[in-house]
């Protein structure tokens, strides 16, 4: 006997629910079917971008409401992951100007010569040399010019002697080997008191061909480039490319106003 | 149902023969009226969910895939229909069990019995309800009830076994109450 508190068991639920008749539909659904294709099917031949539903709702009103739906979830994302970007300084413009903004000049900016560079650019010695063209001339070669930054080449030519053998080597000679050979011997002889510049003098025939070039035998012979040379923190001047530029720009000067076309040379 | 038949009955479809879907439709329409009533629970409202189920079929019909059963197929589009009724309904709305008069010549016990059924029925969650009604009142194998559910088989066996015991206990209160 079944007690009324016992949970039906699993065939008894499954006999219950077989139970249930199959029910036969409305007997207009088929033609309620094929009436409802057929006015959609004519409705879509005269309004092809608007289907009517059941509810009288319109599809293009589905798409606005999924556009308007889209476009918020796109700016609330984008508020969210912070794109685009906002530069400092630009909140609340409608956009930055766009100003050209110069770097502040800075101490790397300007550069200064030492004290000794500027002094010997104002001295006499100097506007000798501007206005001597057989110095300027030596002083154009790029040889000359490397020559000079050695210490040894500077210290040799220091000498007068020195200074007198390359200057007695007469001109024309540079060009043909058996009379610089001649020469040589007498300027090897001056450079025997400066053996460093002696080892140099043998082992580059550049150096030679530079102390025996037209120009500088030539501007041995200047009183101006001889008393620089023979003043050994003078001519350590030499040594520096700008004040060989300051040298070489002067013609463009007048003669009086040598010094501070020089010193504008420094500054560039 | 005759998958071959409706093939044919398909393909004169998309051939652009209207008459062909009206075949379609008076072959289907018991089974999916009857699972729209079940799952629904309302006479009226599972003719709509059933005409509108089959239009919505016969407008996409172009999708449809052979490979699957026409009945799963067309059972996924009436559950959609259902759901859309059923949240259209307020939660503290009654159903209506508005079932069909043309039964009324049962016993008033029989009647009685029916009615405590589907208002079980009506109680169970939607997911849980229709594995109950496509095992019940189809003739939907567990596996194509899972290829029209969308789950697998084992799923639909443990849904039923639950369902049925939600069942039970519903079915155990009506007893006692009567």
């Amino acid at each position: 006997m079944t007690n009324l508190n016992d949970p039906w068991n699993d065939d008894e639920v499954t006999r219950t629910l077989n139970d249930l008749p199959p029910v036969d539909p409305p007997s207009t659904l088929v033609n309620d079917v094929m009436s409802t294709i057929a006015s959609r099917g004519a409705a879509r031949a005269t309004h092809p971008s608007v289907i009517p539903t059941k509810r009288g709702e319109i599809m293009a009103k589905k798409v606005l409401w999924i556009v308007a739906a889209t476009a918020a979830l796109a700016l609330i994302a984008m508020r969210l992951v912070g794109y685009p970007p906002v530069e400092k300084g630009t909140e609340a413009t409608i956009g930055a100007a766009q100003r050209y903004q110069s770097p502040q000049i800075s101490s790397a900016d300007v550069k200064t010569e030492d004290a000794q560079l500027q002094t010997f650019l104002q001295s006499d010695l100097f506007r000798q040399l501007t206005t001597d063209k057989t110095a300027r001339q030596a002083l154009k070669n790029k040889d000359f010019q490397k020559a000079l930054q050695e210490p040894a080449v500077r210290a040799a030519l220091a000498s007068s002697d020195v200074r007198s053998a390359i200057g007695s080597v007469k001109p024309g000679v540079a060009g043909d080997a058996a009379a610089l050979a001649k020469y040589d011997l007498s300027i090897r002889a001056a450079l025997d008191a400066n053996a460093a510049l002696k080892a140099a003098f043998d082992a580059s025939p550049a150096l030679r061909a530079a102390l025996v070039s037209q120009d500088v035998i030539a501007a041995m012979n200047s009183a101006a480039l001889a008393a620089v040379l023979s003043q050994a923190d003078v001519s350590n001047r030499l040594s520096n490319d700008a004040a060989i530029r300051a040298v070489l720009s002067a013609p463009d000067v007048a003669a009086g106003a040598a010094g501070g076309a020089a010193t504008d040379v420094v500054a560039r | 149902m005759d998958d071959t038949g409706d093939t044919a009955l398909i393909a004169r479809c998309l051939g652009g023969q209207q008459d062909a879907y009206e075949a379609i439709v008076t072959r289907y329409q018991r089974g999916l009226f009857t699972v729209a009533l079940r799952m629904l629970g309302n006479y009226e409202d599972a003719r709509d969910a059933t005409q509108n189920a089959f239009v919505k079929a016969y407008e996409h019909l172009n999708t449809f895939d052979p490979e699957q059963r026409f009945f799963s197929w067309l059972f996924r589009i009436l559950k959609n229909e259902c759901l859309n009724v059923l949240r259209a309904r307020r939660p503290s709305q009654p159903v209506s069990l508005d079932l069909p008069s043309d039964r009324a010549a049962d016993p008033v016990e029989v009647r009685e019995r029916q009615r405590a059924i589907q208002t079980a029925l009506m109680s169970l969650s939607t997911e849980y309800r229709e594995v109950v009604v496509l095992r019940h009142y189809t003739d939907l194998s567990y596996d194509d009830i899972a290829a029209a559910l969308g789950i697998p088989a084992t799923k639909v066996k443990s849904r039923l076994y639950t369902a049925r015991q939600q069942l039970g206990e519903l079915l155990m209160d009506w007893r006692v109450a009567r």
